[in-house]
């Protein structure tokens, strides 16, 4: 899209809209001094024989108004920018697409739900005081769920902000178990950040001690880890400039802190990304396919409403490919649970359909599509995406 | 307490100082999108986007052009008085005296004076809306591959401010706007305009209503808009119900009579109120004489006000929405091992998306049941002998732990890694 043209015509506007504003001011001004000039040479006219006079005045400036023609001037000058704005205006409909309703189908949101979505969403990115306000004005007081479980983490997270690891190491430990069924070793590096913290402070004794007490019971399954950590006891309050320097980076507290938004999220049985920006992005990503779609299928307004399935794909990014879906290369169809996808013996896949088309029932050995190898039924596998 | 305001939340915000880098795994899969896709069908992706953005500039173009009509018609208005009463003076100096005549020249002098006051003040408030067109322009230009996560957080909060704004949550959509500092991408003030009308109807009160409806007459009746005719119906039945049959018939002669052509047969409804008044069980006619209609009122007004600036009738959120989640709707959504990234495997999200149409594919997209990402070329799916497939990348990994042995997570049997095949998907 040429937006700079689009800028270029938008600045010839508003050079228009100011020249339309000064000469309205001029026009303004002319009339003022016209009068101005006439109520002068009234008062310069003697009292006496002024009542001739006055009049011819009086009508000088009637007729040296309708001469200058302001009405016009005024409108003219109104005309040019109004003709500006409308050429403007069109740019932007050819440029744009000017309605993207057309691929709306007409069924009613249920407002409760999307309030509800919306307030978990402003909860979970930590907007807690926009979160209360729109539940009040939206009179929401059920959608309120998701708030406490968020204070807690952005809590934890603000303390390790200000290098606190102490709300974390609660979590972690009471959360502990879960987090190990969910292959997660956030409690030992929690620990082990702790632990370099103790031993930058320079205290030794102190730091061996949290060794024994956190990390000793690590020890089995993080052989390696633990082999290093305590090597750093030799460097106490210089660790800086031992080999294990890394171990200080600030991107471990970075990492970490994402770490624990992503297991606390999973906890909850939530997910990472708010739910609402996935949904308007992959919206965004696919109404440009859709809009194009209704735009053809426009005389077919009913079936537009009607459709169980969107008859072309819309291609989304691969960060919207939640599942995994196979469709035949043969018979361009979804598999199912009734069509599940096999594999050959060569390595190409299908559709159980397809192959038994190709067998004839099962009855003979056939050829892959794709390769010169030969197949039997009894030689294909089902396959678990 | 909003510390996401102070230091930007961690989640979904890749600007975040905790995360400075693509730190969610979208933002990170966009990156690596963009990374992977030439970066001209990436660019075509932004410019469709962009193409949806009309009403972003269309509205504060229509303001402006509303602003600008009002300034003028009040200086038509004022310098054409002054004209007419020059003329007045010029016919009747005879019977004047000439301090009675320079009196009144002077008083329009002051009058011309006063309205280049109001008109001076009337073009800083169109050059203000000029610039705020010009700021959308520059928004939208300032997208670009690198800033995309922060753009794209950007535009759902101005999709909700939208929203918010729609539904008359007036206080959410300021506190939004000015905590994200967005004030000047969305349309507040427009809407605040149509508050006081929404306002007034809601109190049961035509009047803002009908100025409103005087105020944008030519582009009302430009698009055949109802409007008018149906508040001015409203009013008769507020009369009849007041049984105040006589100003009833005088306020239908002035006022209804002239949609006759129109809306014949609704005016012939309305009229017939007179003769069953409000207490009536008729259902053509009680219908009419109940609150719900006010709600009907306010909902027309809607309509014709976003209409009328150029706005989609349903708020943009809504839109997107839809659109979101029909392109996301697979039969997949619906089982019980749905992933948690998946909007749709929540009950919300379920629900809304129940009357839509399910996506279509051409094409397989597989994903890996453990890492999550793609399978391709670049990763392609291997085989275990049970018949389940995972991604090379997240066996080989699996192997290189445990000595050349993965174990399916699924159903916990174990194999070599020598035992597994590739797959080729077309
Ligand atoms: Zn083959």
């Amino acid at each position: 899209m040429e937006l700079n043209t689009i800028k270029d015509a938008f600045d010839r506007v508003a050079k228009k809209q100011k020249l339309s504003c000064s000469k309205t001011q001029e026009v303004i001004d002319e009339v003022g001094r016209e009068i101005e000039q006439a109520m002068a040479k009234m008062q310069s006219t003697d009292n006496g024989s002024g009542c001739s006079d006055q009049k011819s005045i009086l009508l000088e400036l009637k007729t040296k108004l309708n001469e200058m023609a302001p009405m016009n001037q005024l409108e003219g000058s109104q005309r040019e920018l109004n003709v500006g704005l409308v050429k403007y205006a069109k740019i932007l409909e050819k440029c744009f697409n000017p309605d993207i309703s057309k691929a709306y189908r007409n069924v009613d949101f249920d407002i409760h739900i999307v309030n509800q979505i919306i307030a978990s969403h402003f909860y979970r990115q930590g907007l807690f005081d926009l979160g209360d306000c729109f539940i009040s004005e939206a009179n929401e007081p059920d959608a309120t769920a998701l708030k406490s479980p968020f204070l807690e983490m952005y809590g934890i997270l603000e303390a390790m902000r200000s290098r606190d690891l102490e709300p974390a190491l609660n979590w972690a430990s009471k959360q502990s178990e879960r987090l190990l069924q969910n292959g997660s070793s956030l409690e030992l590096k929690l620990h082990q950040l702790q632990f370099v913290e103790i031993l930058q402070k320079g205290s030794q004794n102190e730091a061996l001690q949290y060794a024994r007490t956190y990390l000793a019971p690590f020890a089995s399954v993080h052989k390696v880890e633990i082999q290093k950590l305590m090597a750093c006891l030799l460097w106490a309050g210089r660790l800086d400039q031992s080999p294990y320097a890394e171990f200080m980076s600030p991107t471990h507290w970075e990492r970490l802190a994402e770490e624990l938004t992503q297991q606390f999220c999973s906890l909850l049985g939530q997910s990472y990304e708010s739910p609402l920006s996935v949904a308007i992005a992959a919206g965004i990503q696919g109404l440009p396919t859709l809009l194009k779609l209704a735009s053809v299928m426009a005389a077919k307004q009913q079936e537009w409403q009607a459709m169980k399935q969107l008859p072309v794909p819309v291609d989304l990014g691969r960060e919207f490919q939640f599942h995994s879906i196979f469709v035949c290369p043969v018979l361009r169809e979804q598999g199912s649970d009734e069509n599940p996808p096999m594999l050959m013996p060569c390595g190409h896949v299908l559709s159980k359909q397809s192959i038994a088309k190709l067998s004839k029932s099962s009855t003979r050995p056939f050829k892959c599509p794709y390769c010169p190898l030969e197949a039997t039924v009894g030689q294909c596998r089902q396959l678990h995406f | 307490m909003d510390m996401a305001v102070e230091s930007p939340s961690t989640l979904g915000n890749g600007d975040s100082p905790a995360a400075p880098t693509a730190s969610t795994p979208a933002a990170a899969a966009v990156a690596a999108a963009a990374a992977a896709s030439p970066p001209s069908s990436r660019m075509l992706q932004l410019a469709e986007s962009l193409k949806l953005e009309h009403q972003f500039l269309r509205v504060p173009l229509e303001h402006f052009k509303k602003t600008i009509r009002a300034h003028h018609r009040c200086a038509e208005k004022e310098v054409s008085a002054v004209l007419s009463s020059v003329a007045e003076v010029a016919d009747r100096s005879d019977a004047m005296s000439r301090d009675d005549a320079v009196n009144h020249l002077s008083s329009l002098v002051s009058r011309l004076q006063g309205l280049k006051r109001k008109l001076e003040e009337g073009s800083r408030a169109e050059n203000l809306q000029a610039q705020r067109c010009r700021a959308r322009l520059d928004h939208l230009d300032s997208i670009d591959v690198e800033n995309l996560t922060e753009w794209s957080n950007t535009r759902l909060k101005r999709i909700l401010v939208d929203y918010m704004l729609r539904m008359s949550y007036y206080d959410t959509a300021k506190k939004l706007a000015e905590t994200s500092n967005i004030q000047d991408l969305v349309d507040i003030d427009v809407f605040l305009e149509a508050k006081k009308v929404i306002d007034s109807l809601q109190n049961k009160e035509v009047g803002p209503a009908l100025a409103w409806c005087a105020e944008n007459k030519s582009r009302l009746k430009k698009s055949k808009s109802k409007l008018e005719f149906q508040l001015r119906l409203q009013e008769f039945i507020e009369l009849v119900r007041a049984d105040n049959n006589l100003r009833a018939i005088q306020y239908a002669r002035k006022y209804l009579a002239p949609w006759g052509a129109t809306y014949m047969k609704e005016l012939q409804r309305v009229m017939a109120t007179l003769a069953f008044r409000s207490n009536t069980e008729c259902p053509a006619y009680k219908v009419l004489f109940e609150p719900m209609q006010w709600d009907y009122l306010v909902e027309q007004f809607k309509q014709e006000f976003c209409r009328l600036f150029g706005m989609t009738l349903e708020p943009l959120l809504n839109i997107y929405l839809q659109a979101g989640l029909s392109a996301l709707k697979t039969p997949f959504c619906f089982e019980e091992g749905c992933t948690k990234e998946d909007p749709l495997s929540q009950e919300g999200f379920r629900k809304l998306a129940a009357p839509l149409p399910f996506s279509k594919q051409h094409h397989s997209k597989l994903v890996c049941y453990i890492t999550k990402e793609l399978m391709d070329t670049e990763n392609p799916p291997l085989v275990l002998p049970n018949g389940y497939v995972y991604s090379t990348k997240a066996l080989e990994e699996m192997a290189s732990k445990n000595d050349g042995r993965v174990t399916c997570p699924r159903t916990g049997e174990t194999f070599n890694i020598s035992e597994l095949v590739k797959a080729y998907i077309s």
